[in-house]
């Protein structure tokens, strides 16, 4: 019995010692990689400007010492503020489109896409839906950009893209604003260029930002004015626009025959209105 | 200045310009096929030209290539002759639309006014609009050039103040260039 006991202390120690050996073996080739600068996620295999046009799908990449999560894009070499050029390109199906930002009114939010970019996808959702009317500002205005024709499937961005926002296939705006990384946004001002840069996870996220950078450049978003002018009172736009709404809400389009239907016809009366009338 | 060029339409933009050239949705529903954005309202629909003095009606559209110029931020959505970008006008505003019609079109009456034409101030008037919209006037045109058949449809932003408009919109003009088919 008590051979067994000591025996069995034997291989416990004995055991323990490997544990502690293997332990150390492990620390040691994680503290080798770390020198390397390899990390456990492969952070720093996409720096490479092949890297940066597909860290979309990549997601991952090193900037100096600056090491990015997974979804959200990497600074920029040099920073876009201030910058203020036109964008010109095709819509998907093949047309011109021409964006003229230099003394453009409003903001303009160029957002960056790619159709291959899976952390794209919510912000070619939102732009689909309502949530585009998130953006900050009554006058912003929301421009999808993708890289051009030569880069881009034509087809995929048509499929993705919304009439809700305008759609420009092109390679050179990627360039002049030294966009780094699919999805990215830059908030315009005609006037000032650039006033905001930067990356989010979600649509939702993307217009907290918005706000934040818009503030920061001091822009008055007025959103807490009211949403009509003084022009839209004296042509009764809003009241024109809701009605035009309700009406199609209910089926009724331009042309249809319920518009020109007797206003007091009765039920099984004919179409005798003025009779119906009385 | 800026060139923006498609299906043989090149407008010479000034600095702030938008400028969209494409045509309207293939019939055959071909999402990759050619298409403008156009207004819901404003269904394909005929190839025949409009009457002459006619305002420009929302069925007035045309699958032949549509340029739109303004110096204000286009909509996404248009009607070829504006409808949901001019509601959008302010007093110093300018919205020009260039529809083609069909070849054949060049040779009939309303079109044979030969190149690109010029406004003048009295040119503009208010119930030359699609939808009349207070403070605002249009005017209209129809002209061939290398062949091909154009309605040419400004609208400004201030009937009062017209006068340097319309000088803005002749400038545009005369950096409009037409190729032939």
């Amino acid at each position: 019995m008590t051979a067994a006991i000591v025996a069995l202390g034997v291989v416990v120690g004995l055991l323990g010692v490997l544990v502690v050996g293997l332990l150390r073996s492990h620390a040691d080739v994680l503290r080798a990689l770390h020198d390397l600068g390899i990390g456990e996620d492969d952070l720093a295999a996409a720096g490479t400007a092949e890297g940066r046009r597909t860290a979309g799908r990549r997601t991952t990449r090193t900037t100096g010492e600056i090491r990015m999560v997974p979804g959200v894009a990497a600074p920029g070499a040099s920073s876009s503020l201030g910058r203020l050029v036109d964008v010109s390109g095709v819509d998907p199906h093949g047309g011109a489109v021409h964006i003229g930002l230099e003394g453009s009114r409003g903001l303009t939010l160029l957002a960056f896409l790619s159709s291959g970019c899976g952390s794209c996808l919510d912000f070619w959702r939102a732009f689909a839906t309502d949530e585009v009317e998130q953006v900050p500002g009554r006058d912003t205005r929301v421009v999808v950009v993708t890289r051009g024709p030569e880069e881009e499937s034509p087809s995929e961005v048509a499929a993705l893209a919304s009439d809700r926002v305008t759609t420009v296939m092109s390679s050179a705006a990627w360039d002049d604003y030294d966009v780094p990384v699919s999805p990215y946004f830059l908030l315009v001002d005609g006037s000032r260029g650039v006033v905001g840069e930067g990356a989010g996870g979600s649509w939702a996220q993307v217009v907290d930002l918005l706000r934040k950078a818009a503030a920061d450049a001091g822009l008055a978003l007025d959103d807490d004015r009211p949403r009509f002018t003084r022009r839209d009172l004296l042509v009764g736009r809003d009241r024109e626009l809701r009605a035009d709404r309700e009406l199609a809400a209910a089926g009724i389009e331009p042309g249809s025959p319920e518009l020109y239907a007797p206003l007091h016809a009765a039920p099984g009366d004919g179409a005798d209105g003025e009779d119906g009338a009385r | 200045m800026t060139d923006v060029s498609s299906y043989g339409i090149t407008a010479r933009l000034p600095r702030g310009w938008d400028a969209r050239i494409a045509k309207r949705p293939d019939p055959a529903g071909d999402p990759a096929g050619p298409s403008t954005r156009a207004a819901p309202e404003e269904g394909i629909s005929t190839r025949s030209a409009p009457a002459e003095g006619d305002p420009p009606g929302p069925l007035a559209g045309t699958e032949h290539p549509v340029a739109h110029l303004a110096n204000f931020p286009l909509p996404p959505v248009r009607g070829d002759y504006g409808s949901g970008a001019v509601e959008l006008m302010r007093a110093d505003d300018i919205f020009v639309a260039l529809v083609e019609f069909e070849p054949e079109a060049a040779s009939t009456p309303l079109f044979s006014h030969r190149g690109i034409p010029r406004f003048g101030v009295n040119d503009f008037s208010p119930h030359t609009m699609q939808r009349t919209i207070a403070g605002m006037c249009g005017a209209q045109a129809f002209f061939n050039r290398n062949g091909r058949a154009f309605c040419l449809y400004v609208v400004l932003g201030s009937h009062a103040l017209r006068a340097p408009l319309v000088a803005q919109v002749n400038a545009l003009l005369a950096g409009l260039e037409i190729d032939p088919l």
